[in-house]
């Protein structure tokens, strides 16, 4: 059992607070993405788990167990680096063997692990060789397979894949996902590509200027996100947002432009109080319905810029002060200048405080 | 139509020769010594004399060097003794030091290094008074042990800020993965530290070799007639009136031999260290 | 609580080398600092308050007066001298030429050498005799037919340290060629060739481009030279003895510490020996830690 509690961690250099009393528990065997743009203090919280930079405040535990303040090496847990930080002067066997020594296990046993390790990674041939002529993708697959020889509860990764070309990336994500679900190690994963952690992640944990956004399934991250800035993050494109004025004469609407739309009813009690004022909104580029002719809830726009990507056609186009993005169907026909109608689905529509930017749950 | 013929081919070719000629009066500059050193050495002892001081040995013989190496073997031996363990426990302390320096960071540690620097550069004729009345109390004065310790202390400064320069460009990372693997302060030394900075060994190996070896000062003062190393007992040789010039000049190569193998054979890591020095390495 | 063994272990594994510095470099400076405020003369120390007496005398002694004047000549000549053709020297070499490695390490060679085995071999290229007994350089000369090259050498008399620098230069100025070239490989071929499409010559590249950006090497190099210059001593000793005209502060301290046991007076020159290198070494270790700390 390895469940890690992180319980109110905070860490400050100087005056600069890297990671604000962050809040995560990780269940055993769970696979955790801490997503964010760079100096989100992602990387800095996965140190403090590893040890690596002990927090200044606040209770890490382990599988029950406080390592807080704990040395590394104490603390059970097996790492990849960004930069592989794999030994130049070792070979990859005694690269791979490197931990499994230093914890003093049986030679047999060490061998036994390292020959696994290398089947799983597909590095066997590699053994004997030592790294300084390997290839990124070569170098990556061997400190990989020196974390999971470890055979370790604690699997923490620290953007392994951000060094890699695309396509080998693209390879890598789906062939490490699949091992890392075989190994069954409880798993922190920092990286700073969405698509990454969306598609590798049990949950993901979004974190901005060190405190933690959001913590949850990658489809309700990306379907509902908590605030405004999880939703222009993840996504590609990002989630769309437009100004709209919230009206009361009888029915409850929102104006957006000259266009009034008709919020969902569950919705209606919450946005009563912005009376007058305005909201943002916030729509997926695929959740909207986009027509060529005129309809009587849709509203017209004028197509800008027409960008076909094979699997959609996605066009950019003004509403109201806001450009948005729209996606069609690759068959859907238009051109720049075109006049297009959209239809907002009620149940699709994220509502935004302006002051808070925090998405609105009734 | 004029034919346009490739214009500064010959002029730039010929500009190069030109560049030959301070090339060379540098090479004469700086071989003349040495051919001074090895023609004497190799003339017989019926050939010596200073008026054909610069014309070729008639045949390679050893007189000379028989001569100078029967009056200095005490000495070298006396200079092995001295460099062998200087160099030695100098390197093994400068790469501990220059590991814990780069990697551990402590209070304090910004304070210590500018004095450690400094260390470096201080004329010896500062401290030379109490060196000598500390040796002499602790017993150590007249030997090679007293000589030796003195060249690991004062050797400490360029070793360490060495080892540390080195240290310091080995990715972070890599010491942090040794960590999470389990190992502790000398484990990561031993296993990942030291194997890679092989390199800077030698470098400073060299470096603390070469300077011993060379050494006069330390060694003319701290050191009685029977435990004088090959510069002071060189030296004396030069001033005495009795001993031939050519015995001299003979004397001079094989004082300089040592070096001058190492600096031949493993002038790579010589010159690096030459440039450690210069705190730009 | 936050314990940790490893920091334990790592301060234990430094402080005996520094603590070593600490008492063999600044304790003994103070030490020494303190014996030239004494009255020690004579094999028995003697630390009776003697005030700056000993630095005032010093200050007034003709033989000291000398020494300043040798070192400033000595310093001069041999610190220019080697800029000037470890400059030249490196030039020369980054043009391209075939045999560049093996002139580099020709240049290089006299600094694996003492400067004992320098000043004997020296000593005898630079024999001033004439007449029947001319030998060294001057018979070269002499034999080339250059004689107005012939020359007293260091028996010169007033300027005799002068010909010290050759020999210095001779050891030192590899040394200067190897910073120098690696300043000039280090200027990306980029600025070169845009200088030229600017229409500069090769010349003018040199003048407006190359010598400027090597500016903080010649500070480097100036700032190591000058401190070998202040502490110059058995280059020295092995061509010469010690003879007043060729005296400076390095053989003074040690024949009247050791030779005349005037132990206060040899502190005090050892101390205005510190204080030179100081105020040279000083201003440079900061700013270049300075902008270590900065990068």
């Amino acid at each position: 059992m390895a469940e890690i509690r992180i319980e109110n961690a905070t860490k400050r250099f100087g005056d600069f607070v890297a990671v604000d009393k962050a809040n995560l528990v990780i269940a055993d065997k769970e696979f955790v993405v801490l997503l964010g743009p760079s100096g989100c203090g992602k990387t800095t919280l996965l140190r403090a788990v590893a040890g690596l930079g002990m927090a200044d405040e606040g209770r890490i535990t382990i599988g029950g167990r406080d390592v807080t303040y704990l040395p590394p090496r104490e603390r059970k847990i097996a790492m990849v680096f960004q930069s592989y930080a794999i030994f130049p002067h070792m070979k990859v066997r005694d690269n791979i063997a490197f931990g499994l020594k230093m914890a003093s296990v049986d030679p047999r046993e060490i061998d036994k692990r390292v020959n696994n390790a290398a089947g799983l990674m597909h590095i066997e041939k590699l053994l004997d060789r030592y790294p300084s002529n390997m290839s990124g993708g070569q170098r990556q697959r061997v400190a990989v397979a020196r974390a999971i020889a470890m055979q370790s509860e604690v699997l923490l990764m620290d953007e392994p894949l951000s060094n890699l070309d695309a396509l080998l990336r693209l390879e890598m994500r789906a062939e490490l996902k699949q091992l890392l679900a075989g190994i069954g190690a409880t798993t922190i994963y920092v990286t700073h590509d969405q698509i990454e952690a969306l598609s590798m992640g049990d949950r993901i944990a979004v974190m901005k200027d060190g405190l933690i956004q959001q913590v949850d399934h990658p489809t309700v991250v990306y379907d509902l996100p908590s605030n405004l800035f999880v939703g222009s993050f993840i996504g590609n494109p990002p989630m769309n947002f437009m100004r709209g004025q919230v009206q009361q004469n009888g029915a409850l609407k929102v104006k957006i432009g000259d266009f009034e739309l008709e919020p969902a009813e569950r919705m209606k009690p919450l946005l009563k109080k912005y009376d007058g004022q305005q909201v943002i909104l916030g729509i997926r580029a695929e959740n909207m319905e986009t027509l060529n002719h005129p309809v009587a809830d849709g509203v017209k726009v004028q197509v800008r810029v027409v960008e076909p990507l094979g699997s959609q056609n996605l066009l950019t186009v003004k509403i109201g002060e806001d450009i948005i993005k729209v996606s069609t169907h690759p068959t859907f026909n238009v051109a720049p200048n075109n006049d297009v109608w959209l239809r907002f689905p009620a149940d699709k529509i994220r509502w935004i405080d302006r002051d808070s930017e925090q998405v609105l749950y009734p | 139509m004029t034919t346009l013929t490739p214009p500064r081919r010959e002029k730039k070719s010929q500009r190069k020769l030109l560049l030959y000629i301070p090339l060379l009066l540098a090479t004469a500059f700086y071989l003349i010594p040495l051919y001074l050193m090895l023609n004497t050495g190799f003339k017989s002892f019926a050939e010596v004399d200073l008026q054909t001081m610069w014309r070729l040995p008639s045949g390679l013989h050893f007189d000379n060097f028989t001569a100078a190496f029967e009056q200095l073997a005490p000495a070298l031996w006396n200079s092995i003794r001295l460099v062998i363990p200087a160099a030695f426990i100098s390197s093994v302390l400068g790469s501990i030091n220059g590991f814990v320096l780069a990697r551990w960071k402590f209070r304090g540690a910004d304070f210590i290094f500018p004095f450690l620097l400094f260390g470096m550069f201080i004329p010896y004729q500062s401290i030379l008074i109490p060196l000598v009345e500390f040796m002499r109390d602790i017993n150590l004065y007249g030997g090679v042990p007293g000589l030796v310790l003195t060249h690991v202390i004062y050797g400490i400064p360029i070793t360490t800020l060495t080892f540390r320069n080195y240290y310091a460009t080995v990715p972070n990372e890599l010491v942090e993965s040794a960590r999470i693997d389990g190992a502790g302060l000398l484990e990561t030394y031993w296993n990942i530290l030291l194997p890679l900075s092989i390199p800077s060994f030698v470098v400073v190996l060299i470096w603390q070799f070469t300077s011993a070896w060379n050494d006069f000062l330390f060694a003319v003062v701290l050191t009685s007639p029977a435990n004088w190393p090959i510069t002071v007992a060189l030296n004396n040789m030069a001033g005495s009136q009795i001993i031939e010039w050519n015995v001299q000049m003979a004397g001079a190569f094989i004082a300089a031999l040592p070096t001058l193998l190492v600096y031949i054979f493993l002038g790579r890591y010589f010159l690096r260290g030459l440039l450690a020095g210069a705190l730009k390495g | 609580m936050r314990f940790n063994k490893d920091r334990m272990l790592a301060v234990a594994l430094v402080s005996p080398s520094i603590l070593a510095v600490f008492i063999f470099v600044y304790g003994f400076i103070a030490w020494s600092g303190r014996v030239s405020l004494s009255e020690w003369v004579g094999l028995l120390p003697n630390y009776e308050w003697a005030g700056f007496s000993n630095y005032a005398n010093l200050l007034q002694d003709p033989r000291f007066q000398i020494d300043i004047r040798n070192t400033v000549i000595f310093t001069v000549l041999f610190v220019g001298g080697s800029l000037l053709v470890g400059l030249g020297l490196a030039v020369l070499l980054d043009q391209g030429l075939r045999g560049e490695s093996f002139f580099r390490s020709l240049f290089l060679f006299p600094m694996a050498i003492s400067f004992i085995v320098t000043g004997v071999v020296w000593r005898w290229l630079m024999n001033p005799a004439t007449g029947s007994r001319i030998s060294g350089l001057n018979l070269l000369f002499d034999n080339l037919g250059l004689d107005f090259l012939i020359s007293r050498w260091h028996t010169t008399p007033q300027w005799g340290i002068a010909a010290i620098a050759i020999p210095a230069i001779w050891q030192m100025s590899g040394y200067t060629m190897a910073l120098y070239l690696g300043g000039l490989r280090a200027i990306p071929e980029s600025i070169r060739e845009a200088a030229r499409v600017d229409g500069a010559t090769e010349l003018q590249i040199y003048r407006f481009q190359i010598l400027p950006m090597l500016r903080p090497i010649t500070l480097s190099a100036m700032i190591i030279l000058g401190h070998i210059s202040l502490k110059v001593f058995d280059l020295i000793v092995a061509m010469a003895g010690k003879q007043v005209a060729l005296d400076v502060p390095a053989i003074y301290m040690w024949t009247t510490t050791f030779d005349g046991n005037f132990y206060n007076r040899g502190a005090a020159i050892g101390m205005m020996l510190l204080l030179s290198v100081a105020v040279l070494v000083i201003p440079y270790l900061w700013y270049t830690l300075r902008t270590e700390a900065k990068v």
